[in-house]
């Protein structure tokens, strides 16, 4: 089945890296690919690393995923997209309120511009965040092929 | 007719752009598999929830946000903080613990 993951490799929104030193620098390479196509601005991953600074790490999930992301109306942002990166190592972002240590391994950037494809994007991304095996599979992506791979054989809208 | 029926949602997150949205269609879920009608379901950043929580039934957000509602949960409305936003069995949990769900 075709989803949001073949749309990123389609777009070329992914990126394979070993290790990250902190959580702010693997922000900052999650956008790099939105960032080479035009899709928001260089310095776009500055307000996310300033939202997570303020609020905690809020935008990570269980099983090592991670959605860094804005406000809604945020500037230099100029396309709806979500980028996808696999770290090797997994990326601390310490505890949150309650002590729970926050980790992730997989981030899915989220550039909104576009409120209905945003929220498209939000749909099938919950669909592939509630799926363990997918996410299983996707932590030993290393090639867009992989990411394909994984959908095709685990991807499914219920949840 | 649940305790659930013609209640005033709202699901509230740090930006009101991603979590809250996910949220909201976990709610969704959870409504719908309970054959429960809401009167409404807003979604929105701390910034405007914190104010409008008041004028809500019950509010969902993250756990560590919960305290944002401080205020409204004293004056009366239900405020939930979920460990999972995506998980509809927590929530469904948590409103049977408020004695909202059956």
């Amino acid at each position: 089945m075709k989803g949001i993951l073949s749309k990123i490799v389609e777009r070329g929104h992914y990126k394979f890296v070993d290790h990250v030193d902190t959580w702010q620098e693997a922000v900052k390479l999650s956008t790099d690919t939105l960032v080479e196509t035009g899709y928001c601005d260089a310095d776009y991953y500055d307000q996310i690393v300033k939202c997570i600074e303020k609020y905690g790490p809020y935008v990570v999930f269980e099983h090592y995923v991670a959605m860094p992301h804005s406000q809604e109306g945020v500037t230099g942002v100029h396309k709806t997209s979500v980028g996808f990166m696999r770290v090797k190592d997994i990326v601390s972002f310490g505890k949150d309120e309650a002590g729970e240590e926050k980790e992730a391994k997989l981030f899915f950037t989220l550039a909104s511009e576009n409120p209905d494809e945003h929220l498209s994007n939000i749909q099938s991304l919950m669909a592939v965040f509630m799926n363990e095996p997918l996410l299983d599979a996707l932590m030993e992506a290393n090639t867009p092929e992989d990411i394909l791979a994984a959908e095709d054989k685990y991807y499914t809208e219920e949840f | 007719m649940s305790k659930l029926d013609n209640k005033k949602f709202m699901v509230c997150c740090a930006n009101g752009a991603g979590s809250s949205l996910m949220m909201k269609m976990t709610l969704q879920k959870v409504l719908d598999k309970n054959g429960i009608k809401p009167a409404s379901i807003h979604h929105c950043a701390l910034s405007e929830g914190k104010s409008a929580a008041i004028n809500q039934d019950i509010v969902f957000c993250a756990r560590n946000f919960k305290n944002t509602f401080a205020d409204a949960e004293k004056k009366g409305v239900t405020v939930i903080g979920l460990k999972n936003i995506m998980s509809a069995p927590e929530m469904e949990q948590a409103l049977k613990d408020a004695d909202l769900l059956d």
